[in-house]
C-alpha cells in the first residue's frame, strides 16, 4: 500500500521531476566535454549509441542513467496516478474536465513508450552520397538510390536560396519509389524517410548530393499523442466555473 | 540551426528604415513605461499606457519585418530577442489586466524593456529565406515557444511581487503564467518535433537545446501539479511562498535555455 501511495504521489512527481532537470542540465554538460564520446549519438539509433558507448566510461554518462531512470519512473507515476483517479471518477461524477488531466498523462506515455520504440527498433543511415546520374546502397534496406538530377539556385552571396534532388529508389532493378528532395520535404518509403543533408561538386564537375535515411516506427504514435496532449491542454485552458481540477 | 548572415541582400531601403524606426519607437515606448512605473507613475489602465502603444508599434515592426524578409521574424540572436520581448508585454497585458495586479508591473515592464534594449545592441541586418526557414513549422515552434517565453517572465514578476507583498489577484495570475506558459511551450515543443522530423529526419536529436527544453517543460509540468500537493501530506513546506518562488525562478531555467545554451554550451541548435 505504501509502495502504490509512492507510485501515485504528487510529491513523487515533483522529485521526478527534479532528478530529471539536475540529469539533463549535468547532460547538457557532459556532451560539451565529451565530444568524442557523445558527438555520434545522432547517427544511429539510441539503443545501438547506448549499448556501444552507454557503460564505456560510466562517469561522463552518469547523467543519462539518471535521465532515463528519472523519465522511466515519471512515466510509472503518471500511469499509476491516472489508473487510480480513473476509477475515482468513474466511481463519481464523471466530467470531461476531470479527465483531461489524464488524457493528457495518457498522452505522455504514450510519447514515452513510442520514442522507446523509435530507439529501439529504428535505423539511421547517415551519409548516402550520390553524383548525378550514380547510384548508391541504401545501408542494409536493399534498396539502391539514384540521384536522377540535382537542382540549386544559388544566392549572389554564395548560400543555397533553394535545392532539391529527383531521385529514385530501385530493390534490385525494379524502381519502388520516385520523388523529389528537398530540404523540410523528404521521400517517405516503407518507414524510411530519405533526406538531403548536403551537396557539393564532384572533381570532375557533377554534382551530387548527401542524404540520409532514417526510420523511427514510434513517429506517427508519437505525433498521435503529442496532438492528443495539446487538444486536452487546450480545452484545460478553457475557464470553467468550477474547480474539480 | 540556423546560419550566419551571409550577406546583404536587395531589401526596399525605404520599408528597411521604416521598419527600424518602428523597432526605436517601441524602444521608446517600453522605455517610457518602464521609467514611468518605476518613478511610481501608473495609468488607469495597462490599455492606456505606453506599453500598449509599445506593443501596437511593435507588432507593426514586426510584420513589416516578416514581410521584408519572407521569414517569420525570429531567427538570429536580434529577433529571437525583441519577438521574447514583445511576448513579455504580450503575456503582461493578458495576464495583469486588473487593479489588483498593477503591482507586478513594475518589474514586468523591465523584463519587457530588457532584450528589446539588448536586441537595439546588435546588427539588424534583415537574414535571407534560408531553405530550413521555409516552413510554417519554423513560426509555429518558435512562436509558440516565446509565448511560453513571455508568460515565465510574467510569472518573475508575479512571483516576486508575491513573495514580497501576497496577494490573491497575484497569485492566481502568477498560476496562470506557469499553465498557460507550459501549454504554449508544449505546443512550440509538438511544432518543433514535427518541423525536425521533416527537415533532420528525427523528432528530436541529442544536444544541449533540446536536453534543456526538456527540461523546461518537465519543470513547468511538475510545478502545475504542485498546487495539488495537500498542505496536510507532509509536503516539506511547501507553501504558496515556495510554490511563487519556483514560478518565479522557472525565468532563469527558460533564460538559460533561450540564451544560456546558445552563449555558454555548443550546441547545434542555435542562433
Amino acid at each position: 500500500m505504501a509502495f502504490w501511495r509512492f507510485l501515485t504521489s504528487l510529491k513523487t512527481c515533483a522529485w521526478l521531476g527534479l532528478a530529471f532537470c539536475i540529469a539533463g542540465a549535468a547532460g547538457s554538460v557532459a556532451m560539451g566535454r565529451y565530444p568524442e564520446l557523445f558527438a555520434d549519438m545522432d547517427a544511429q539509433v539510441f539503443a545501438g549509441w547506448f549499448a556501444r558507448k552507454g557503460t564505456a566510461d560510466p562517469g561522463p554518462t552518469l547523467w543519462l542513467y539518471g535521465l532515463l531512470l528519472s523519465t522511466g519512473l515519471l512515466a510509472v507515476n503518471a500511469a499509476c496516478c491516472t489508473a487510480e483517479r480513473l476509477v475515482q471518477i468513474f466511481r463519481g461524477t464523471v466530467t470531461l474536465r476531470r479527465l483531461l488531466p489524464h488524457a493528457m498523462h495518457l498522452a505522455f506515455l504514450g510519447v514515452v513508450l513510442s520514442h522507446l520504440a523509435s530507439a529501439l527498433y529504428g535505423d539511421r543511415i547517415p551519409g548516402v552520397a550520390v553524383p548525378q546520374g550514380g547510384f548508391a546502397r541504401v545501408g542494409g534496406t536493399g534498396w539502391v538510390l539514384r540521384l536522377d538530377r540535382f537542382d540549386s539556385v544559388m544566392a549572389p552571396e554564395g548560400y543555397p536560396k533553394d535545392f532539391s534532388a529527383t531521385v529514385t529508389l530501385y530493390r534490385d532493378t525494379t524502381p519502388v519509389a520516385r520523388g523529389v528532395v528537398r530540404t523540410n520535404e523528404p521521400l517517405f518509403h516503407e518507414g524510411y524517410g530519405i533526406y538531403i543533408r548536403n551537396f557539393g561538386s564532384t572533381p570532375w564537375g557533377a554534382p551530387y548530393a548527401v542524404f540520409d535515411a532514417n526510420r523511427d516506427p514510434g513517429a506517427t504514435a508519437i505525433l498521435v499523442a503529442s496532438l492528443l496532449f495539446t487538444a486536452a491542454n487546450l480545452l484545460y485552458l478553457y475557464p470553467s466555473r468550477r474547480t474539480d481540477a | 540551426m540556423v546560419p550566419d548572415p551571409p550577406g546583404t541582400e536587395a531589401f526596399d531601403p525605404a520599408l528597411e528604415g521604416v521598419h527600424l524606426i518602428l523597432f526605436w519607437l517601441a524602444l521608446a515606448a517600453y522605455g517610457a513605461e518602464a521609467g514611468f512605473r518605476i518613478g511610481g507613475v501608473a495609468p488607469s489602465t495597462p490599455w492606456k499606457s505606453p506599453l500598449a502603444a509599445g506593443v501596437a508599434l511593435h507588432a507593426l515592426f514586426l510584420a513589416l519585418r516578416w514581410h521584408l524578409s519572407g521569414h517569420a521574424p525570429m531567427a538570429g540572436l536580434f529577433e529571437s530577442l525583441t519577438v521574447f520581448s514583445f511576448c513579455c508585454a504580450l503575456a503582461g497585458l493578458l495576464l495583469c489586466r486588473g487593479e489588483e495586479t498593477t503591482a507586478a508591473w513594475v518589474p514586468l515592464s523591465v523584463l519587457v524593456l530588457l532584450p528589446q534594449a539588448g536586441a537595439a545592441l546588435i546588427d539588424k541586418r534583415l537574414t535571407p529565406l534560408y531553405p530550413a526557414l521555409d516552413t510554417p513549422w519554423f513560426a509555429t515552434h518558435v512562436g509558440f515557444s516565446f509565448l511560453g517565453y513571455g508568460f515565465f517572465a510574467a510569472g518573475l514578476a508575479l512571483g516576486a511581487v508575491y513573495l514580497r507583498s501576497g496577494g490573491d489577484a497575484i497569485y492566481r495570475a502568477a498560476g496562470q503564467s506557469a499553465l498557460y506558459g507550459f501549454s504554449a511551450f508544449s505546443a512550440g515543443m509538438v511544432c518543433g518535433g514535427i518541423w525536425a522530423y521533416y527537415a533532420w529526419g528525427s523528432y528530436w536529436i541529442w544536444t544541449p537545446k533540446e536536453i534543456w527544453s526538456v527540461i523546461v517543460w518537465i519543470y513547468f509540468a511538475a510545478l502545475t501539479h504542485l498546487k495539488f500537493i495537500p498542505a496536510q501530506d507532509g509536503w516539506p513546506g511547501w507553501t504558496k511562498r515556495l510554490e511563487m518562488g519556483a514560478t518565479a525562478a522557472g525565468y532563469v531555467v527558460m533564460l538559460l535555455t533561450f540564451l544560456g545554451v546558445s552563449l555558454l554550451l555548443r550546441s547545434s541548435h542555435t542562433f
